[in-house]
């Protein structure tokens, strides 16, 4: 009786512990949001009550006028857009590649891979730089300032780690598959195209968000190869902001907010692809 | 007679050992059909460039010789000496800071993100009421993007902010409100926030991780007498350490490399945290772009990245029996 009673009073701390974390996790988030509906002279002053007096929603309209975020934000769609969609593509057919065929080259390609993830993104920023000012110097072509040079940027960068999650979800699909279909008459690219593709639907919408949300996130590449509002993207956007109006908190945590809403939406509309196609390649190597 | 197909037995083995790997090749062309794509986007935009860099750290390349691109004067290895001796050197300003923060950095959130990633991992995976909705939860850090991060907690450590109204006014901690985005506290409000966005995917991961080992093991080891803290020990780490093992190198990598947050939380978007935060790649990306100093900038990326192979090195010493196993 008394270790039953023991193990409830400390089944009942542990739920408590359990409840104080996920409350303070989240804490900021809410802070975020609260102080968006706050006037900046009251955030000014210090917010110390957990009280909404009147929530300021102009702030929210105000954030569009202040900054062009409407320009960032199609940017940012626009570039994270298409480099998920060239990525992903990549990644999908090399992965399948990596997956199941044993070529001579297959173990250079896979190293070279994941040596890719050691190398410090600087160590690309400079040559690309000046790479991409030769290239409008000696053939009039810009590069900087540009959606295609972003997004073959971020192509390039996406593409090695996706092909190594793509991988593993192909790895975890059975071969028997396309051998009975290659039996029934199917060519390898039938098979493929047929059989595993579809089934690899959530693996392949699992990279697609981790492409997505990672060129969200990017800011070193997006700050150096971008210079005008026309091309350039959120975190671009955001880091301006934060230059211009530091004193803005109010304008400030409402565009953090409105940029957080999309990735949260996204990835809530997608949890159970995303985790399970993320935790398949972590988890089983 | 014995004797000429003894001699010729080596070159006969190469030959079919060549027609072999020819029939390989040729078997496989489905496969470099669909790889063809990526080797043109890597060869062009990861190769092509990371020879460029190496060939940079040889070169004076500044806002005079910029213009001649990989025809500036070509200098030996003046960049790396530079780096390493020349206390003048631009870009050197202010790097041993950097350097000593970033391994304070990288070590202290490596491992807070890992030991907070499997407790709450662990405590999620007990049957509690409101279980999902507690997983869900935990997992919006991750979500947040982390220029937003940066802003945010910006924000929040602010003298009059949040944080020091809750450890001054409610706890009471310190006699004054301190100042933490000044001075060797700067250190600090940078590590937590990367905690806070870095923790819920490695809980995740480990929830994973921890669902793949089986019930039983436990139900017997407590039958024979085995206390929790025995059972974690001897059970759940040993089972979790492939796992670990990869996380922890992952986020070695991203804690060195990591940019972002610094530079939206400083100097209103300007990212200098001062000598108490400043990280490697907010340091070598302001001062090589700020004195147009790209020879010496790209020899110090290289310097790093040998740095990271010298890590990776020991990691896969540490690690090897486990990643074999896999």
């Amino acid at each position: 009786m008394s270790t039953h009673r023991k193990r409830s009073v400390s089944s009942f701390l542990l739920t408590s512990v359990t409840w104080l974390i996920v409350i303070l996790t989240i804490f900021p988030i809410l802070w975020m949001v609260f102080t968006s509906l706050h006037s900046n002279d009251q955030i000014l002053n210090g917010i110390t009550t957990f009280s909404l007096p009147k929530p300021q929603w102009v702030n929210y309209i105000n954030m569009w006028d202040t900054v062009n975020f409407a320009v960032y934000f199609r940017n940012s769609l626009l570039i994270c857009g298409a480099t998920t969609l060239l990525a992903g593509t990549f990644a999908v057919l090399a992965g399948y590649a990596l997956a199941r065929f044993d070529f001579p080259g297959s173990k250079l390609f896979s190293m070279s891979i994941i040596s890719t993830q050691l190398i410090p993104g600087i160590m690309f920023l400079f040559p690309i730089y000046l790479m991409f000012l030769w290239i409008k110097n000696t053939f009039g072509l810009p590069m900087i300032n540009t959606y295609w040079g972003m997004i073959l940027v971020y192509t390039a960068f996406y593409t090695p780690i996706s092909i190594w999650i793509m991988r593993s979800f192909f790895v975890s699909i059975p071969r028997d598959l396309e051998e009975s279909a290659t039996i029934d008459g199917c060519t390898k690219f039938q098979a493929f195209y047929k059989i595993i593709l579809p089934l690899s639907l959530p693996g392949i919408i699992a990279t697609s968000i981790f492409i997505f949300l990672t060129a969200w996130d990017e800011l070193l590449f997006a700050w150096v190869l971008t210079t005008s509002s026309d091309v350039q993207t959120i975190p671009v956007g955001i880091r301006l902001f934060v230059g211009q109006y530091n004193t803005r908190y109010d304008l400030l945590m409402a565009a953090s907010t409105v940029v957080t809403v999309p990735v949260m939406v996204i990835f809530f509309m997608t949890q159970k692809y995303f985790i399970s196609g993320m935790t398949a390649g972590a988890v089983k190597g | 007679m014995g004797l000429h197909t003894e001699k010729n037995l080596p070159v006969k083995a190469a030959a079919s050992k060549r027609a072999v790997w020819r029939k390989r090749v040729r078997d496989n062309k489905f496969a470099y059909m669909l790889m063809v794509p990526t080797i043109i986007f890597m060869l062009l935009v990861h190769l092509l460039p990371m020879i460029q860099g190496f060939w940079m750290s040889f070169l004076k390349l500044n806002q005079f010789t910029l213009g001649k691109y990989l025809k500036a004067p070509f200098v030996g290895i003046d960049n790396y000496v530079g780096l390493l001796f020349n206390s003048d050197n631009p870009v050197r300003q202010g790097l041993n800071f950097a350097i000593r923060n970033t391994a304070i950095y990288a070590v202290i959130v490596t491992i807070g993100v890992m030991v907070m990633g499997l407790m709450m991992a662990m405590l999620l995976n007990r049957d509690f009421p409101g279980r999902s909705i507690a997983r869900t939860a935990m997992l919006l850090p991750w979500v947040v993007p982390s220029y937003v991060v940066g802003v945010l907690w910006g924000f929040m450590w602010q003298q009059n902010g949040i944080i020091n109204y809750f450890l001054v006014d409610v706890l009471h901690l310190y006699a004054e409100k301190p100042f933490w985005l000044l001075g060797p506290n700067t250190i600090w409000a940078i590590i937590i926030p990367t905690i806070w966005r870095g923790w819920p995917f490695l809980m995740v991961i480990f929830l994973a991780g921890l669902q793949t080992i089986p019930e039983d093991i436990y139900e017997a080891a407590t039958i024979d007498g085995a206390g929790k803290l025995r059972q974690f020990w001897n059970m759940t780490l040993p089972m979790l350490k492939p796992v670990i093992a990869v996380q922890l190198l992952f986020q070695i990598i991203n804690n060195v490399y990591s940019y972002n947050i610094v530079s939206t939380m400083f100097g209103n978007g300007a990212g200098y945290p001062g000598e108490w935060g400043d990280l490697l790649m907010t340091a070598l990306t302001r001062q090589s772009f700020g004195y147009w100093s790209f020879g010496s900038g790209s020899a110090a990326s290289i310097m790093l990245m040998f740095a990271m192979l010298m890590i990776v090195g020991v990691w896969y010493r540490a690690f090897r029996t486990e990643l074999n196993a896999q």
